[in-house]
This record gives C-alpha cells, sequence and structure tokens, in this order.
C-alpha cells in the first residue's frame, strides 16, 4: 500500500469498495473526519448502510439550509458591530458544530489557513467577517477570483501593512507573502520580482473602511515581472503571478497536506496529476478535492490516521460527535491556548499542522479539552445525556458500546490493554451509566492513538 | 519502612501528585540533589526576536550621515542615542542593555548574518534554527543536535512559551519539552482517581512503535506526564515576578530563573519576544519591544547574579534578519540582512566586539554582513557548552573569541 505514494498514476484513481478494503464504519468515519468535523455514531451508520457513492454524494452536494443561513446571518450581523473580534470566532466555531454544508466550512478553514489574517493586529469584526464570508463563497470555487478578491481586502491589507502604498518606496510586504505564501511557494521569484509586484501594488489603499485605488499614487510605468514586460496594474500582475507554472503544484500539495497526510515527503511527481488538473480546469477547487478525496491514497490503509487532528477538528468534532452543546467561550480560551483559535493564526504562514500540534503542554491541553466537552455541567446533549449520544445502554454489556466507540472516533486500533483499561472504566461499580460513558470519552482523550485524525 | 525508591513510584508511578496538584518536595526528584550544590552546568539561554529586528535602530551608527539620509522619519536623533563609542550608541528605549554593558555583562556582534540571504521570514528563520541552508536535508534544529549527540539525562532543553516550538529543539530522539505557562502543564480531570491513575499508567508505559507519528506523540505525552508535577512544584513559588517587568518576556524569563535555581538538569532554555516585522508605523512598536527586552534581560541578569548562577548563564539573542537601509512610505523597513546580535552573561568579553558593518556598501540596498552566525554558534558549542561544534554545523566555522 506504501507504493501509493510513489505511484501518482494510481494515487489519484478513483477508490472502490472491494472485499479487502469494505466501505465499514472505518473507511466511512475517516472521510467524514477529514471532508468534514465527524459525526454522531447513528448518522455514521446511516452512511455504511447507504454505500460509499450516497456518501460522496452526500459530501459533495449539502445545499445550504435557508433557515440556517438566515440565523447565521443575523448572529454575524449583531457581531460585526461588536469590538471584540473574539466572539466572531466562538461564532465561527458554532458554525463549523451546526453547519450542515460540512465540507464547504472545512474547505474555508483551510483557506483561512492559506491566507491567514490575524484578528489580534486587525481589530476589526467587520473586516475580519467579511473577509472569512469571501473566502467561504469562493472556499469550492475557483482560484484566481479568490486571490483577486483577497489582495483587495481590507483585513488582509491591513495585517500585511498595506493601508496605504505609494509609488515612491513601495511597502513590499503583501508583494513578498502574495508570491511566497500565498501562490508559488519560496523559491519560485527573485527579490527583484518582489519589488516589481511591490510597484504593481502602488496606489492600493484603503480609505474610510473600504479599498481604493489611488491612480496618483499608482507607478504607472513598465515593470518587469516574472520574465514578462508590461505597465502592470496590480490586477494583471496577480494574473502573471498565477499564471506561473508552479502555482499549481503550490496549491495542490496544499490540499493534500490538509486533507489526506501531512507527516510524509510528498514527490513533486506524485502532486503532478492534480496540479494538471487545477490547471486544466481553470483552478476549480471542488473538482480537484473530489479527486483527493475520492482517491485510492485517501483511502489507502496507511492513509487512515495518518494525519494529526487540528485543536478545532478535535474540538468541533468532538462536540458533533456527542451531539453536545458546551461553552464555546471558554472552548475558544482553550483552542487559544493549543494555538488554534481561528481568526488567531500564529502568522501570515497561517497553522503549520502535523507534529507542530504536539508538545509535552498541548498533550495536556488536548486532553484537558476533552474532559472539559464531556465533562462540563452546563454541556448539553441533544439527545438528552452522553449515554444516549453514544448509545450506550444500562443494562448493555459496556464492551459493546466502548468498541463501537473507539471503532468510529479512534482513527488507528487501540492496544490492548489500553482497550482493557477503557473496559474497567466503563464497568466501574458506584459510577453511574454517564460518569462511566463521560470517563471511557475521557481516556480516549488521552491516548496518543485519538490525537491521530 | 518506605524506602524512598518506594516513595518516588509512590509519587510519580501514580496520578495522585498529577491529579491532585500537589507540589512535589523538590528532594524527590534526582536532579534535586544537584540543587544543594549548586550545579556548575553552563547554562545557555536563547531569546528569538521573531520578525526580524531593524538592527540599525537598535545599534545606531549615529555617527553616519548615511544613517540620517536613509532613514527620514525613523532615525533616532543623535541627541537622543545612548552612546557606546564614537561611532554608535543604544536606542533611547534599550537602557537595560546600556546598563548591562556598563557592568560588564553584555557583548554585542555586529553585522551577523549569512551569504546570499534570504529574505523570507519563514525560510531564514529555518536557516538560523538548522544552521544548514538545505533545511530539508537537515530536518533537525542546532540545539536539537546538540541535545541529541551530547546532553542526555532528563528535560536537557526546555522551551517556554506558547508558540509552536522552533525548529531549533527539534531533535532525533527523545523530544524537547515545551511548557507554556503552569497553568497549562498539568491534567485537569476532575476527582475519579480510576481516571486519572489509568491514563497516567497508560501513558508513561513504555512502548515500541512501528508507526513513527505515533510514537512521536506518545513520547511527548509520556514526558508530559513525568514533568508535569515536578515543574509544578518549582513554578508555584510566589514571589517568582519580584523585581522583573510585568512583560510576556519579563515573565518567560522569570519562569526560567526559577528553573534554573531550582536545580533542573537542563542546559538549554528558549523563549520567544514576537513583533518585530515592522513594515508600517515603526517607531513606537520597536521602541516598545527593545524597552521590553532590554529590561527583562537586565532584570533576568539582576536575579542570575543575586542568585549566584549569573557565571554560568549565557543568553543570547537573535532575529531571522535585520531590516532594510531605506525606509519605505509607510514609515516602516522592509526585510534585510546582517543585524547585531547580543550576548549577556558574566563570563563575556564585554561591549562591542567588531565593527558596525559598512553603511555605503550596500547590496541591493542591504548591509553586507561581515560575521557568519553560524561563527557565533560555533563558539557558544564549543566554548560555553563544551560540545564538538563541527558535527553540529554540519562543517567547521571559525569560532568568535567571546568569552574571558
Amino acid at each position: 500500500m506504501a507504493e501509493l505514494r510513489r505511484d501518482p498514476k494510481q494515487a489519484w484513481k478513483p477508490w472502490q469498495p472491494s472485499t479487502s478494503q469494505p466501505w465499514d464504519l472505518r473507511r466511512a468515519a475517516h472521510l467524514l473526519r477529514r471532508a468534514e468535523f465527524g459525526t454522531p455514531i447513528r448518522e455514521l451508520e446511516v452512511c455504511v448502510k447507504a454505500g460509499y457513492s450516497k456518501t460522496v454524494d452526500r459530501v459533495f452536494s449539502v445545499a445550504p439550509s435557508v433557515a440556517f443561513d438566515q440565523s447565521m446571518q443575523s448572529m454575524e450581523k449583531a457581531l460585526s458591530s461588536s469590538q471584540d473580534p473574539r466572539q466572531l470566532a466562538v461564532w465561527w466555531l458554532l458554525r463549523m458544530v451546526q453547519t450542515p454544508c460540512q465540507l464547504l466550512e472545512k474547505t474555508t478553514l483551510f483557506w483561512h489557513g492559506h491566507f491567514a489574517t490575524s484578528a489580534d493586529k486587525v481589530l476589526n469584526s467587520r473586516a475580519m467577517l467579511r473577509q472569512i464570508e469571501w473566502l467561504r463563497a469562493h472556499a469550492l470555487g475557483h482560484f484566481e477570483p479568490m486571490v483577486q478578491g483577497i489582495s483587495q481586502d481590507v483585513a488582509m491589507l491591513i495585517y500585511l501593512d498595506s493601508e496605504e502604498n505609494r509609488k515612491t518606496r513601495p511597502n513590499e510586504n503583501y508583494a513578498r507573502e502574495l508570491m511566497e505564501l500565498f501562490c508559488l511557494g519560496p523559491g519560485n521569484y527573485s527579490e527583484k520580482d518582489i519589488k516589481e509586484l511591490a510597484r504593481c501594488f502602488t496606489g492600493w489603499e484603503i480609505r474610510r473602511g473600504n479599498f481604493r485605488f489611488n491612480q496618483h499614487q499608482h507607478d504607472h510605468a513598465e515593470k518587469i515581472l516574472l520574465g514578462q514586460r508590461g505597465n502592470f496594474t496590480g490586477e494583471q500582475a496577480i494574473h502573471v503571478v498565477l499564471d506561473q507554472p508552479s502555482t499549481a503544484g503550490f496549491i495542490a500539495r496544499k490540499l493534500v497536506r490538509f486533507f489526506v497526510l501531512d507527516d510524509r515527503e510528498l514527490s513533486d511527481e506524485l502532486i503532478q496529476p492534480l496540479a494538471d488538473q487545477l490547471r486544466e480546469n481553470d483552478f476549480d477547487i471542488r473538482d480537484t478535492l473530489k479527486t483527493i478525496l475520492t482517491s485510492q491514497l485517501f483511502f489507502a490503509d496507511d492513509t487512515i490516521g495518518q494525519k494529526v487532528k487540528s485543536p478545532v477538528e478535535m474540538a468541533v468534532g468532538l462536540l458533533r460527535a456527542l451531539g453536545v452543546q458546551a461553552d464555546l467561550n471558554q472552548l475558544s480560551d482553550q483552542l487559544l491556548a493549543l494555538g488554534h483559535l481561528p481568526l488567531y493564526p500564529p502568522n501570515v504562514k497561517g497553522w503549520g499542522g502535523g507534529r507542530e500540534w504536539i508538545n509535552a503542554s498541548t498533550f495536556l491541553g488536548r486532553a484537558n479539552l476533552v474532559y472539559k466537552i464531556a465533562n462540563q455541567e452546563n454541556s448539553q446533549f441533544s439527545r438528552g445525556s452522553i449515554s444516549k449520544a453514544v448509545n450506550a445502554l444500562p443494562k448493555m454489556d459496556p464492551e459493546i458500546w466502548i468498541r463501537k466507540l473507539v471503532e468510529a472516533y479512534v482513527a488507528v486500533p487501540l492496544p490492548g490493554d489500553t482497550m482493557h483499561q477503557l473496559i474497567e472504566l466503563g464497568s466501574a461499580k458506584r459510577r453511574n451509566l454517564n460518569q462511566r460513558v463521560a470517563d471511557v470519552v475521557c481516556a480516549i482523550g488521552a491516548t496518543p492513538e485519538y490525537q491521530l485524525n | 519502612m518506605v524506602t524512598r525508591r518506594k516513595m518516588i513510584q509512590a509519587t510519580f508511578g501514580g496520578a495522585a501528585l498529577i491529579t491532585a496538584g500537589a507540589a512535589a518536595p523538590p528532594f524527590l526528584w534526582g536532579a534535586s540533589r544537584q540543587a544543594s550544590q549548586k550545579s556548575d552546568e553552563k547554562i545557555l539561554v536563547v531569546i528569538q526576536l521573531s520578525g526580524g529586528n531593524d538592527g540599525l535602530n537598535t545599534v545606531i551608527p549615529y555617527a553616519n550621515d548615511e544613517y540620517y539620509r536613509n532613514r527620514f522619519t525613523l532615525a533616532i536623533d543623535k541627541a537622543q542615542v545612548a552612546k557606546i563609542d564614537d561611532e554608535i550608541g543604544w536606542h533611547p528605549a534599550l537602557s537595560g542593555f546600556a546598563r548591562l554593558l556598563d557592568e560588564g555583562q553584555l557583548s554585542v556582534v555586529q553585522g551577523v548574518g549569512y551569504p546570499n540571504p534570504n529574505r523570507s521570514h519563514f525560510e531564514s528563520m529555518d536557516l538560523w534554527h538548522t544552521a544548514h541552508r538545505n533545511t530539508k536535508e537537515f530536518p533537525r534544529g542546532w540545539l536539537g543536535r546538540c541535545v541529541d549527540a551530547h546532553l542526555s539525562g532528563e528535560l536537557p532543553a526546555i522551551h517556554y512559551g506558547g508558540e509552536r516550538q522552533p525548529l531549533a529543539l527539534t531533535t532525533r530522539t527523545k523530544p524537547v519539552a515545551s511548557i507554556q505557562s503552569l497553568d497549562q502543564f498539568r491534567l485537569r480531570l476532575g476527582d475519579h482517581q480510576p481516571l486519572s491513575q489509568g491514563i497516567a499508567t497508560n501513558l508513561t508505559k513504555q512502548r515500541s512503535h512501528s508507526d513513527d507519528l505515533l510514537g512521536f506523540i506518545h513520547e511527548n505525552a509520556s514526558m508530559a506526564m513525568t514533568t508535569s508535577g515536578k515543574l509544578e512544584s518549582i513554578l508555584s513559588a510566589s514571589d517568582a515576578m519580584k523585581r522583573y517587568p510585568e512583560t510576556s518576556l519579563g515573565k518567560k524569563l522569570a519562569a526560567v530563573s526559577q528553573l534554573i535555581e531550582s536545580g533542573l538538569p537542563t542546559r538549554i532554555y528558549y523563549v520567544t519576544h514576537d513583533g518585530f516585522d515592522t513594515h508600517a508605523n515603526q517607531a513606537a512598536a520597536h521602541a516598545a519591544l527593545l524597552q521590553q527586552l532590554g529590561d527583562a534581560t537586565q532584570a533576568f541578569n539582576e536575579d542570575l547574579k543575586n542568585k549566584g548562577h549569573a557565571e554560568r548563564t549565557l543568553l543570547m539573542t537573535f532575529s531571522e534578519f535585520g531590516r532594510r537601509v531605506r525606509e519605505n512610505a509607510s514609515r516602516g523597513t522592509d526585510h534585510g540582512t546582517a543585524a547585531p546580535l547580543f550576548l549577556a552573561g558574566g563570563r563575556l568579553k564585554a561591549g562591542p566586539l567588531n565593527q558596525h558593518p559598512d553603511m555605503s556598501d550596500l547590496d541591493q540596498g542591504d548591509l553586507k554582513f561581515t560575521v557568519d552566525y553560524r561563527r557565533v554558534y560555533a563558539a557558544v558549542l564549543e566554548d560555553w557548552l563544551g560540545v564538538d561544534s563541527s558535527e553540529i554545523l554540519g562543517r567547521s566555522f571559525e569560532k568568535l573569541d567571546l568569552f574571558i
């Protein structure tokens, strides 16, 4: 199976269930952990029954619910006039938990990490909200309109010190990050290109909270950008950048790292078919993402569980799995401490992911977070209790619900003695069923295996 | 009779300590025997200045007209500069450094950089962290490699802070501990003993993993479990912040000082001070950062002197690059190249160790470096930590003459 990573031709071919790789709870859970934020056991079982292709359809074609969008919009409106962008982050977490359009929300989080902008510096809820809305509107659309828009986005320009760009001595910050972090990757442009691109962005500024082109400050003279000559405007220059051969591979690799594997070296050859698809389809993100999430490589045994859960994936996934409404304000504090609160990326490179999520401090913090969610006094379970959320019944042999729980929520097998411990916790005398279920959930949360996605 | 060994097992083998939050008496752990004898092992404390510190507005070439020509709004007025000699002086916010220099506790290495400078934050930071140009081939950090090869034992290095662990500390074998804060560094799982006990037993058990990633997570989990109780007892001392500025860096260095005083066998501490990417409206932000840096460092040095650790503790700052000589139109500066690096401690050759880079001989508007950063690393590794530098740095670098 390891060969798939070295076989670009085969890796991205469509996967089909077979006797050796059946469509079962494990693979359904894998797809819904990666493409979405996780799913309650009951819903997972429905997906297994419905079959693979129906589940893929479900993932890729959920229509937005009008009622949901309306309730979100009125909340957003109230929040964007609030001075504290932290509330906006809390709202976004809620949206991740509740939205029926899970893939869209997950991909929006991906782009937020890609075009990382921190409210810590922007300090403007309205501008942050507008940016996230822009990213969501284009998350599964085409790359160029998304980049053109983000380049004139108020929050982005504030974040990268580009509120004004004068033709004498232009500020290089945005030009540099556009090529290094957003489109091309390091090594695919020169310092001279950065200076030339910065000239193209002169005259771009923010006035009274909106983007404005100030033609008096624009450098109208000729530029030589990435080997091309022209009196490029900012928009034309972005097109020149996006037209570089390295763009498609850079974006495809990032998608694979976010959705498939983030702990392995991925060769250029492996990424190439996806890059080709992006270029051929006008950088249609949904199209390429569908290839990725339905591929043989995606469902390979050694892909399952070969990613570290991000703190947001962990928290939102657990809230969804248990159908629990927890105190999201408190949760947002914990996510900030774990380094992964939406709207607060560490820097313009966004979240690195993978092993970066794990160190001694964050491991303890992650275990504490699971405990808080499962035990909070004011947590409300939509099915009434934590035991109902995991289908545990008082007279049932605990081993039954524990094995199901582990199969659904732990991506790789637990060692025998860990299983034994869980069953002991789940059968403890003098603990009621809800306490026992919460104990087992906490103990699972503190296993190294649970940290994998 | 309860033997000492049994008592240790009872305390650390179970989870009672961790969940109840009870402080471990310092005598309970091996390293503390050294505490009473005052370990004399040398210690390195690294302060990473993230974002690219503007060296020209840190150590100011106030006698040079080129400086004033290029820094039309950002230049520090000659009268404001705290003079070091006839050529250079401190930014007025760096009174902490000025004082350290007066006391013979600070040295300045000017024009530190490397050939073919990379002006990307992330690429250049990786170079400083790995000490290698091809960071893909050398995924471990320079300090991580030092830990792997030379520092065995418990907690050889500690990263104190909430950001992700710096690449400089990436090891091949046992991971380095990142400690965000005292508050974060413990399990809080309520009062049901079997739960916490079960988790502690499960995580501290030795396991062999065929799976590399899972093994990495387990190593970190296991280390977290065995050290959280110990560190808690050290960091809960109440007078810790006395004499330190109430800033983020002040708090970090206060914690590091406590950890040193506790007798931990740790040889390397690493903290970061972020915010130096001053592309726009630099003046006030940069002054505040320098003030925090100078004041916290000075308080740290003072504290270590009082505790008797100043002679064995070396503090080193670095930033991924300096900034462009000419300021931009946003009253800020763009990414540049060479910049000064500072060392503080009791055994240094104090003062500026070399000349300021030539302001009239620039490369694409940036200063040319005069000292390769790996020459500083070589000196720190060889003459301070006492280990062979050529293996860690990939080849031998002529080390700077830093110490008396």
